[in-house]
C-alpha cells in the first residue's frame, strides 16, 4: 500500500476568502467561532492577531480586520472539491479529520508512470482550487496523514526515499524511524492530553513507544495507542471510500452582495473549478451546466432566483473556456437584485476523453477551434444570431433557403454533415422537405440571386416597365413561372424576371401571374445578383 | 563611386520595401482570385492572407460575390470554413451552391441587422467589431467577409488589421463606396462597380505598387443566357443618349 496525504492547513480561511471580492482578500482576515478567533491569515498574523483571542482583542489590534464566521458546510464543500480532484486518479480516496484527503495510489502508479509524474498531475488538478497543500507519502494511511500535517522543515517533501520504494517491511521501518522524531501533538488523542504529556516530559512519539503500553492505556485511553499502532502499520486501519455523486451541486454564499456581473464571475470561477474537478473524476466532459443566483429580498418580498443555463456545443473540460462563456452570458444578463448566493449544478456530461491535442494545426483542430469561436459568439450575441444556411427543396424563394442556428447543444464538430442533419431534425417539422445540400454542382445555373430581400419591395411602373430608384428596369430574361404551394396553405403564383438596372447590375423581379387591378402595385423586387 | 549592392536594390533589404513602379511582393501566402487579369495586378498574384482587403461598392449586388466565389470555393476545398458578418440581405443557399460554395461550411453571423419578425433591435456596433475581431484572432476561419458601415472609426480598422495578422486566411471588408475618400489601413482596396451585366469594373484604389490608372473589367460567371445578353446589348446601344451611365461618373 502506498498512501498519499493532501493536508490543507488553511482550508477554512481559503474557503472563506473564495467568497470575498478579490481586493479584500489581501487585507487582514480572521475566522471566528463562538466569539473566539479560530484562524488568521498572514496579514492578520503580522498585526498580532492570534487564534484563541477574543473578538474585542483582535479588533483592538487591527481595526480593519475582516471577521468571518467559521462555517462547517462551507469547509466541507471546499474539502469535497479537493477529494473530487483526487478521485480522478484513484477510486480509493477518503477524508481524514477535517483537513486531510488521503489517496491510496499503489494500484495506479504504473498507469500514471510513477509517483513523481502522478504527483505533478495531482498538483495540476488541485491547483485551480486555490488551496495550500502539504503532501506526504507513506505506507500507512495514518502515517501519511501525520507526516503531511507535521511537514517537518528540512526533511524535504517526504515523497522520496525508502518509505516510498522498497518492500513493505523496509518501508514501514523507515516510516517508524521518521515518526519517532514527530511531536506527540500530531496524534489526535495526544492533542487533548498535550498538557499532561508535556508535564511528564513526553515530547516525541518515540518517548511514547518506549513506555509500558498497559500504563499508557490506563492513563490516556486506548485510542492513543491505537492511533500509534495504526500509524506504524501494526494495526489494521479500515477506511470508508468516498463515492462520487451522480449530479454535481455546489453552493457558495457571497460575503458581500454582488451588484455586478464582474463580482459574480469571480465567485463563479471558484464553483467552476470545483465542477471541473468533479467532471474529471467522472472521466467526462461538461455538456451543460446551470448557475442559479439567489437574490436579496427587496421590500420584504422575495425576488425569484435568476437561472442561467449554459450549454456547450462541444463538451469541454477547460475551466478557462467555461469561464469565458459564462462571462459573455453574464454580461447580457440584467440582475433584478443584488446576489447573495450562487449555486452551480450539472448533471449533463459526455463520457469519454476529449480528442488528443495536436502539435501541428490539423483539420480536426481547426474545426474544434471554430466551434469554440462560434460558442463564444453565440454566448454574447445570442443563439439566433449565429446561423447556418439550409437549402430546402422548394421553389418559393422564401422557403428554399432557411437560416437555422449554427450550433445546437450536443452537436459534435459543428459545420459537418452529421450536425447539419441533427439541426435539420430539430428545425423543421417536415423532414421530407429538407435535404442535405447536394455536392457542389458547377452545372447548376446561376439563375437565382445570392441576396434575397426578406420582404419583396414594391416597385413603381412607367410605360408597362418596372421602375427602380427612378430609372426603368430593362427586362432581360423571363418570365420564369413559379406556381406552387397550393398544398400547404401558402400558394404562390408568380412570374419571375431578371432585369438590368441602369448601372448594369442585375436584379430579380416578380409579377403576380394574374394582373393586379389598375392602380395597384404590379412589380416586386425580390433579390439582387451579387 | 561604387554603390553597395544592397543600396542598388533596396527592396532586398526588407520584405516591407518595394519599388514604387513595380508590384510589391506578397508578405504572406495569397489566394488566387480565379481571374487571371486581376491576379496580374495584385501584389503576389491573389487575395492576401493575414491582411484586410477592402471592397467598396455603390450598393450590394454588383457582382462582388461572383468575384470572390472562386477564391472562397478554393478555400472551402481545403476544408476551411467561411464566416460572413451581417450580409445585407438573406443569402440564398441554392445560389451559393451554384457558385460552388458549400453552405455547410458557411456560418452567417448577424451582429447588427434586425431579425425578421422581431422588434427592430439594433445591437451596438461594438458587438460587430468584437465578433469580427474574435473571428480574426481565432485563426480557425478560412475566410471572413464582413459587411461594415461606411463610417467606421479609424482605430477600429487599425484594430481589425492587427487582428487580421493572426488570421491565416483572407479577410474581406465590404463597405459602401462613400468610404473611399477616407483613409484606411487595409493594404489592398478595390472599388467595384457594375460595367454591364456579368461584367464587373474593378478599380484598384490602393495596393503595394504603382497606382492603376485604367479600371479593370472582369467577366464574371454569367447569370444571363446568350439571348438575354444580346437583349441587354441592344438595349444599351439605345440607352446611353437617354441615361448617362453612373458607373463612369464615379470620382476616383
Amino acid at each position: 500500500m502506498l498512501w498519499l496525504a493532501l493536508h490543507l492547513p488553511l482550508l477554512p480561511l481559503e474557503a472563506f476568502c473564495a467568497a470575498l471580492p478579490p481586493h479584500r482578500r489581501e487585507g487582514a482576515v480572521a475566522l471566528i467561532a463562538e466569539h473566539r478567533i479560530t484562524h488568521v491569515n498572514a496579514a492578520a498574523a503580522a498585526r498580532g492577531v492570534k487564534p484563541g483571542m477574543k473578538r474585542a482583542t483582535a479588533l483592538a489590534l487591527a481595526a480593519d480586520l475582516l471577521l468571518g464566521e467559521d462555517s462547517a458546510p462551507r469547509e466541507a464543500a471546499a474539502r469535497l472539491a479537493v477529494a473530487h480532484a483526487a478521485l480522478a486518479f484513484t477510486p480509493a480516496v477518503t477524508l481524514h479529520e477535517d483537513d486531510t484527503v488521503l489517496l491510496e495510489v499503489q494500484s495506479c502508479l504504473r498507469l500514471f508512470g510513477g509517483l513523481r509524474r502522478l504527483l505533478v498531475r495531482l498538483h495540476d488538478a488541485v491547483a485551480p482550487l486555490g488551496h495550500r497543500v502539504q503532501r506526504a507519502a507513506a505506507p500507512t494511511a495514518l502515517g501519511a496523514a501525520l507526516l503531511a500535517r507535521w511537514s517537518p522543515a528540512g526533511r524535504g517533501s517526504l515523497l522520496a526515499g525508502p518509505h516510498v520504494s522498497g518492500p513493505q517491511a523496509a518501508r514501514l521501518a523507515a516510516l517508524q524511524a521518521l515518526l519517532d522524531e514527530a511531536p506527540v501533538w500530531l496524534l489526535g488523542p495526544g492533542r487533548e492530553h498535550w498538557e499532561a504529556l508535556q508535564g511528564m516530559g513526553l515530547q516525541r512519539l518515540s518517548d511514547l513507544r518506549h513506555l509500558p503500553r498497559a500504563g499508557l492505556a490506563r492513563r490516556f485511553g486506548a485510542a492513543l495507542l491505537d492511533d500509534l499502532d495504526r500509524a506504524c502499520g501494526q494495526q489494521a486501519d479500515a477506511r470508508c471510500w468516498l463515492e462520487l455523486p451522480e449530479r454535481f451541486e455546489s453552493r457558495l454564499e457571497l460575503f458581500t452582495l454582488a451588484e455586478n456581473t464582474e463580482q459574480l464571475l469571480a465567485a463563479a470561477g471558484v464553483l467552476l473549478a470545483r465542477l471541473v474537478a468533479w467532471a474529471q473524476a467522472r472521466c467526462a466532459r461538461i455538456a451543460a451546466f446551470t448557475l442559479t443566483m439567489h437574490h436579496e429580498a427587496r421590500h420584504a418580498a422575495p425576488v425569484p432566483a435568476s437561472v442561467l443555463r449554459v450549454e456547450l456545443a462541444e463538451p469541454s473540460l477547460a475551466a478557462a473556456h467555461l469561464q469565458l462563456l459564462l462571462r459573455e452570458r453574464l454580461a447580457r444578463l440584467v440582475l433584478p437584485a443584488p446576489t447573495l448566493e450562487l449555486t452551480l449544478q450539472c448533471h449533463e456530461l459526455k463520457a469519454g476523453a476529449a480528442a488528443n491535442g495536436e502539435l501541428f494545426p490539423t483539420r480536426a483542430g481547426e474545426s474544434e477551434g471554430l466551434v469554440r469561436l462560434l460558442e463564444r459568439l453565440r454566448a454574447r450575441l445570442g443563439d439566433e444570431r449565429v446561423l447556418r444556411l439550409l437549402a430546402c427543396a422548394d421553389h418559393r424563394p422564401a422557403q428554399a433557403s432557411r437560416s437555422v442556428p449554427a450550433l445546437r447543444p450536443g452537436d459534435g464538430a459543428s459545420p459537418s454533415r452529421s450536425s447539419l442533419r441533427a439541426s435539420a431534425r430539430a428545425a423543421a417539422p417536415a423532414m421530407s422537405a429538407l435535404l442535405s445540400p447536394p455536392a457542389v454542382n458547377a452545372a447548376l445555373p446561376l439563375h437565382r440571386p445570392v441576396f434575397l430581400l426578406p420582404e419583396p419591395l414594391p416597385l413603381g411602373e412607367r410605360g408597362a416597365l418596372p421602375v427602380f430608384e427612378g430609372r426603368p428596369l430593362q427586362l432581360l430574361s423571363g418570365p420564369e413561372r413559379i406556381e406552387v404551394g397550393w398544398w400547404d396553405g401558402a400558394p404562390e403564383a408568380r412570374d419571375y424576371f431578371i432585369a438590368e438596372c441602369a448601372d448594369g447590375s442585375l436584379v430579380w423581379l416578380w409579377r403576380a401571374r394574374l394582373p393586379a387591378p389598375a392602380g395597384q402595385v404590379q412589380w416586386y423586387l425580390q433579390g439582387r445578383f451579387a | 563611386v561604387a554603390v553597395p549592392p544592397a543600396l542598388s536594390e533596396p527592396e532586398t533589404l526588407h520584405p516591407a520595401l518595394w519599388r514604387a513602379h513595380r508590384l510589391g511582393p506578397a508578405r504572406a501566402p495569397v489566394f488566387g482570385t480565379g481571374f487571371a487579369a486581376l491576379d496580374a495586378e495584385l501584389p503576389g498574384g491573389g487575395w492576401p492572407a493575414r491582411a484586410l482587403t477592402e471592397l467598396l461598392l455603390p450598393h450590394a449586388g454588383v457582382g462582388e460575390l461572383r468575384l470572390l466565389a472562386p477564391a472562397l470555393a478554393a478555400l472551402q476545398g481545403q476544408e476551411r470554413s467561411l464566416i460572413w458578418f451581417d450580409p445585407p440581405a438573406e443569402p440564398c443557399a441554392w445560389a451559393l451552391e451554384a457558385l460552388g460554395l458549400r453552405t455547410r461550411q458557411l456560418v452567417v453571423v448577424r451582429s447588427r441587422a434586425p431579425l425578421k419578425g422581431r422588434a427592430r433591435e439594433i445591437l451596438p456596433a461594438a458587438d460587430t467589431l468584437w465578433a469580427l475581431e474574435q473571428a480574426l484572432l481565432s485563426g480557425h476561419v478560412g475566410a471572413v467577409l464582413a459587411w461594415l458601415p461606411a463610417r467606421l472609426p479609424g482605430d477600429a480598422l487599425r484594430r481589425l488589421q492587427l487582428a487580421a495578422q493572426a488570421h491565416d486566411g483572407a479577410a474581406f471588408l465590404l463597405r459602401d463606396e462613400a468610404a473611399h475618400q477616407r483613409p484606411s489601413v487595409a493594404p489592398l482596396r478595390l472599388l467595384l462597380a457594375s460595367a454591364a451585366p456579368d461584367v464587373l469594373r474593378v478599380r484598384l484604389l490602393k495596393r503595394r505598387g504603382p497606382p492603376l490608372v485604367r479600371p479593370l473589367d472582369v467577366a464574371l460567371a454569367p447569370v444571363l443566357a446568350a439571348p438575354a445578353l444580346a437583349r441587354s446589348r441592344a438595349g444599351r446601344r439605345a440607352l446611353p443618349a437617354a441615361v448617362p451611365a453612373p458607373a463612369e461618373a464615379l470620382p476616383l
